[in-house]
């Protein structure tokens, strides 16, 4: 087993009520696999998933991503936009 | 010049940290919040490290895709009141169609990329902040 950090903003913040929490993980676990599970533990995220933007270790990641030990994964909420 | 910070902007110092002999143009775009209706200021958030690292990538790629000699972008945090400025993009070049175009471009992924929210701040009695 494994443990990653994961850091929550803005509005996935407000969801989970704090801006990051400690995930503990099979050895080989992928991005997807934990998106699935926080998702699981708090499933007013489920409604962002498709909008959700990933990162590990301060690099946008896609979903195959497989996790290590002590990573810092970053659930991003779409960022600020505007018109141009 | 790459700087994410709470406080005031100082657009003059953004724009003399691209100042170089070679330029013959300086554009310098800044960013302000607009008085739509019923919002007062904006809150800006930011993943700070991975803010810093995406600015200064994008800022490197603009001096390559345009050839511009140097573009600084300078993002402020926290509250922002109505006509504040909350970003700042400064682009020197030889000629101004590709300062122009280098500084629109950046903003642009500002936009897209760097993990920045804004949230309106409305007045308390307009129930919850809107995030946008």
């Amino acid at each position: 087993m494994m443990r990653v950090h994961v850091k929550l903003f803005a509005t996935y913040r407000e969801i989970v009520g704090s801006a990051g929490i400690t995930w503990t993980g099979r050895d080989d676990l992928t991005l997807r696999d934990l998106v699935d599970g926080v998702v699981a533990k708090y499933p007013r995220l489920a409604g962002h998933r498709d909008t959700m933007l990933l990162a590990v270790n301060h690099d946008f990641a896609s979903f195959d991503r497989i996790l290590r030990e002590g990573d810092e994964v970053a659930l991003l909420p779409p960022v600020s936009g505007g018109l141009p | 010049m790459i700087d994410v910070k709470r406080g005031r902007l100082d657009p003059e110092s953004v724009l003399n940290s691209v100042r170089c002999d070679d330029a013959g143009a300086i554009v310098l775009f800044l960013g302000t919040v607009r008085a739509d209706e019923g919002v007062r200021a904006l809150d800006y958030e930011v993943y700070r490290p991975m803010a810093l690292k995406t600015l200064a990538a994008l800022a490197e790629r603009a001096k390559e895709k345009f050839g511009v000699l140097e573009l600084s972008i300078a993002h402020r945090l926290g509250r922002v009141p109505v006509g504040g400025d909350s970003v700042a993009v400064a682009c020197s070049a030889v000629h101004r169609a590709e300062a122009f175009a280098a500084a629109a471009w950046a903003m642009d992924e500002v936009k897209r990329i760097v993990p920045i929210w804004k949230t309106e701040a409305l007045p308390a009695n307009r129930g919850k902040p809107r995030k946008r």
